[in-house]
């Protein structure tokens, strides 16, 4: 019975991480954006608000700081605005398809985030705690295969558009995916090769100083690669050819609208938090700060490495949104010659290289 | 786990029944998506999570991508079901009926016993591997030499067809 109940709190709180961070990914991206570009972003929603109320001035205060700092506009009214816009279906496609493929473009990301583990082990009142959802032996190969099933949503969306710039759109997304997930199966290998284990959690622990990524030489060219495979994968930054709007519209979700679009964008800003934790927990340690040891077991060092690892996969979103609003759009066979002449090759001596390492 | 099975079965007979009679190709490849990813479902409910999470990449992820993918780029269309003749009725009727009495002794078989969960050690990777490499060693090479006759193959298929295509074409 408590065993069920830890399980209901554990999803309860990996649902409303991926909720929070993809939402935070969101106004990074919205303000960020702005920042980058030298404009100024979301700031009007919520910042005029006043009151007379003498009892409710701080609470208006804080509502003005926050819809100057466009947080009410990314947060609520773009939520509003998708639940009551039209929901729009193309003529000829069967309502059922068209509303089933922004689930599947979402459901496999969930579920690879319930394999990640987002603390070190703890115990409350005599109960050993694993923070993460599924503790599965496969579950590295557990989240390739859920990025391999990320494709059919997109796939699906393009076809269920019923006109030509959907249909391309998901045409490129799909090759795209198939092409650098190729990359990405055999720099999983590498690294499972490098730690001898497919358990995340024990993937973590095995990292020395939290430092996985000076581990062997093969470790820094299997991060380049993986980060790039993933900027890929999330179909973002300089690979968005699957939705470039100056070719194809919106390329994929062009005939979306409303809550199912909102769903695409959720399950986009969910990847990107997703391949951030992959690589903060097979590279840089997760929840482990570089020379510092916390004592093990308790909840409040628990909490202190949830933070650190929070801290560490902020990080790499935002330096994936950054590379996405500063890099140039690839041309399609500079994408196609990137993923299989250059990452395919790269990681297939990789690969090689780390065997070596490992018999040696 | 009984339950779990048999909502699992339930699934993997009524998606395998779509597959064959939808008539829309992209449907059908959907539902056996369905199907296959059931069978890995089992396989995780049977805790051999291993040969789960690889009947998802191997079937659901690569292959049906595949089909999917040429679906969508030859934009087959909706086939239109052909009333059957007489004499084809009669003879896929007992082609299925003779297929049914074949398969009912073995399903007497696999409903008197449910499967149990694999033993916790023979489920994870370490033990899969152990066992590909040692008992099933030869069977495991000789999948690989065929894989790699068929990508040879592959290869050769495609570039005859390149060279001899005249016109555009840089490769």
């Amino acid at each position: 019975m408590v065993e069920l109940l830890i399980l209901l709190i554990k999803l309860f709180v990996v649902f409303n991480l991926i909720m929070g961070l993809a939402s935070i990914c969101t106004w990074i991206e919205r303000k960020g954006s702005a920042l980058i570009q030298d404009r100024v972003g979301a700031n009007r929603a919520g910042a005029f608000v006043e009151t007379d109320n003498i009892l409710l001035k701080p609470v208006f205060y804080v509502l003005r700081v926050l819809g100057m700092l466009g947080i009410i506009n990314t947060l609520v009214n773009d939520g509003v605005k998708a639940l009551t816009k039209e929901d729009f279906v193309p003529e000829g496609v069967s309502n059922f398809m068209h509303s089933l493929a922004p689930f599947l473009a979402v459901f496999p990301v969930f579920v690879a985030f319930a394999l990640l583990p987002f603390a070190p082990d703890f115990t409350v009142s005599g109960y050993h705690i694993r923070a993460q959802v599924a503790p599965l032996d496969a579950g590295l190969l557990f989240i390739f295969a859920m990025g391999s099933m990320a494709v059919y949503g997109v796939a699906l969306a393009g076809w269920t558009g019923n006109n030509k710039f959907s249909l391309l759109g998901g045409l490129r997304a799909a090759a795209q995916m198939i092409s650098y997930e190729l990359a990405m199966g055999v720099t999983f290998v590498t690294v499972i090769i490098t730690y001898g284990t497919l358990d995340l959690y024990e993937i973590v622990e095995r990292q020395q100083y939290g430092l996985g990524i000076l581990a062997t030489i093969t470790q820094p060219i299997s991060f380049i690669i993986l980060f790039v495979v993933g900027m890929a994968e999330t179909k973002r930054g300089p690979f968005d050819l699957p939705e470039s709007e100056s070719e194809l519209v919106a390329g994929y979700f062009t005939e979306y609208s409303g809550m199912k679009f909102l769903l695409f964008w959720l399950g986009e800003f969910a990847e990107i938090a997703l391949f951030a934790a992959i690589i903060v927990l097979l590279f840089f340690g997760g929840w482990k700060i570089p020379f510092v040891e916390l004592p093990a077991g308790s909840w409040l060092s628990a909490l202190i490495g949830h933070a650190v690892l929070m801290g560490k996969i902020l990080f790499f979103c935002v330096l994936q949104i950054v590379l996405r609003w500063t890099l140039p759009r690839f041309r399609y066979d500079q994408l196609m010659h990137l993923g299989w002449k250059i990452l395919l090759p790269l990681s297939m001596v990789n690969l090689v290289v780390a065997a070596a390492l490992k018999v040696l | 786990m009984t339950y779990i099975f048999l909502l699992l079965a339930l699934v993997m007979v009524a998606s395998a029944l779509a597959v064959v009679t939808l008539h829309n190709p992209l449907h059908s490849a959907l539902a056996l998506i369905l199907n296959l990813l059931t069978v890995a479902a089992l396989f995780a409910a049977l805790d051999a999570h291993f040969l789960a999470a690889v009947q998802i990449i191997v079937y659901a992820g690569a292959i049906m991508v595949l089909v999917v993918f040429l679906l969508m780029l030859l934009n087959i269309k909706t086939e239109k079901p052909k009333p059957m003749g007489k004499f084809l009725f009669v003879l896929s009727a007992a082609v299925g009926v003779s297929f049914l009495a074949l398969c009912i002794p073995a399903f007497n078989e696999a409903f008197r016993i449910f499967p149990d969960p694999v033993h916790e050690l023979e489920g994870t990777v370490k033990a899969m591997g152990r066992i590909l490499y040692t008992e099933y060693v030869f069977p495991f090479e000789a999948a690989s030499v065929l894989i790699l006759a068929a990508i040879v193959g592959a290869v050769m298929l495609a570039k005859r067809s390149y060279s001899k295509g005249s016109g555009h074409g840089s490769n």
